[in-house]
């Protein structure tokens, strides 16, 4: 990867998009985040690097999370997601690892944490990792997750969400998220989505549906790009 | 594609506490290992950091996520942003990931890292750590330093932004050897008051 290609400008986040902490409602957050000032520090050089040739460690290329073996698609509504990983100069961020898990259609994590009692689908592991090509793209093959309730005092429905872990060429571009659906009612009451402040950026959490014009009847489609964080000081010529 | 059109970043959230236990796998929180398969480097001293990671009240933090990620045993990353990259020990990675046990422990088999140069000063041999977990919404980022390099710590640029009270905070401490390997503690309050707390740092 040469050097004109990975960020190296790393601006604070813009006002509006992290999410707000702690979050009222979600108990957890009183209790693990840092109750004191964060230490703000320039961006040197163990901040812009990161590691690369991760896939020799993270073994990539498991992408289909609907079918764990020829004759075993698992239950629910069979979707195919895709997207970029991007800058924030929206290029796109070659081999990047792309992490993704969700609960199965009955909103249930294939977890020994979660105990739950919701069915667990023998067919259904909901986790794969792969690998950016060279337009920064992934894709999976899975199925809508179900919504489940957060076993708090003043319980909630999580609404359907997949998880995404990206590492990218920064160890400031490393980024955990979340994806939501279009449309679902439990959005609105979602103390995790809510938290983020800016509606905008809200809005950029939740996948794009395909109509089957463009991707057939036999899956749902949705596409969803990310950005990781970092510029470059260069701007490529075109 | 539009080149250098800005765009917003993701927004971060948590990783929840279901992070599929299939993701991991053994020697991922070896950091002296390019793959599980491959030779460990021979280039440095080979540590072991240790820690338990806990909220507040001192409660253990069960299944919450630690990467590493640091310069090799010359104060080299093996990345286009390090200028002598060529120098870079291609058989040590330098990431590692990490998780905790329902005690809140974690380790990662590493090298000690190197110091270096760069634009914000002479940086002491470090290790960052990042933290993720449930009840973290926010993934926090905090720094180990070892107190092996007191002159070079005391010149670092980064650790001089922490209050001095502060700082042995980020120390890792010294506990024995495992095989003849020296092992240092490096241990996480996510939570706690002024006189306690991890110092962490902003994103
Ligand atoms: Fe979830």
């Amino acid at each position: 990867m040469p050097r004109d290609e990975v960020p190296d400008r790393f601006a604070p986040w813009p006002p509006g998009i992290e999410p707000e902490v702690p979050v009222p409602g979600y108990p957890n957050t009183w209790t693990h985040t840092p109750s004191q000032p964060l230490h703000r520090r320039p961006a040197g050089r163990t901040e812009a690097t990161g590691p690369l040739a991760l896939h020799r460690k993270l073994p990539c290329g498991d992408a289909n999370l609907a079918q764990l073996a020829p004759g075993r698609i698992a239950i629910g509504q069979l979707m195919h997601l895709s997207g970029r990983i991007l800058d924030e100069d929206g290029r796109p961020v070659r081999g990047a690892v792309v992490e993704l898990w969700q609960a199965n259609a009955a909103g249930r994590y294939f977890h020994p944490i979660d105990q739950r009692d919701a069915p667990l689908d023998p067919d259904f592991i909901g986790n794969g990792r792969v690998l950016t090509d060279e337009e920064g793209r992934y894709a999976f093959f899975t199925i809508k997750p179900g919504a489940y309730p957060v076993p708090v005092k003043e319980t909630w429905w999580r609404p359907p969400h997949l998880h995404f872990s990206v590492i990218g060429p920064s160890s400031l571009s490393r980024l955990v998220t979340q994806m939501y659906f279009a449309g679902d009612p439990l959005n609105a009451y979602d103390r995790i989505l809510n938290a983020v402040p800016d509606a905008a950026a809200r809005d950029r959490l939740i996948a794009r549906h395909l109509p089957p014009e463009e991707v057939g009847d036999r899956w749902l489609g949705f596409t969803h790009d990310i950005v990781l964080r970092g510029r470059h000081a260069t701007p490529a010529t075109p | 594609m539009r080149p250098n059109e800005p765009l917003p970043p993701t927004s971060q959230a948590t990783i929840g506490p279901f992070f599929p236990r299939t993701f991991f796998r053994t020697g991922d929180n070896d950091l002296t290992r390019v793959s599980a398969e491959a030779q460990p480097t021979a280039r440095g001293e080979t540590i072991l950091l240790r820690g338990r990671v806990v909220r507040e009240g001192g409660v253990s933090c069960l299944n919450m996520i630690l990467e590493a990620w640091q310069a090799d045993a010359d104060g080299h990353f093996n990345h286009p942003l390090d200028p002598d990259r060529h120098l870079a020990d291609p058989d040590f990675l330098g990431w590692g990931r990490a998780w905790t046990d329902a005690e809140g422990c974690y380790e990662f088999r590493t090298i000690l890292p190197g110091g270096f140069a760069d634009a914000t000063g002479p940086r002491a041999p470090h290790i960052n750590l990042t933290v993720m977990g449930a009840g973290l919404m926010r993934r926090v980022l905090t720094t180990v330093f070892f107190p092996d390099f007191a002159p070079a710590n005391h010149a670092d640029p980064v650790l001089a932004l922490v209050p001095e009270a502060q700082r042995p905070r980020l120390l890792a401490c010294p506990d024995g050897e495992a095989d003849g390997i020296r092992v240092f503690r490096f241990d996480i309050l996510l939570r706690g008051g002024p006189e306690e707390e991890t110092p962490f740092f902003e994103e």
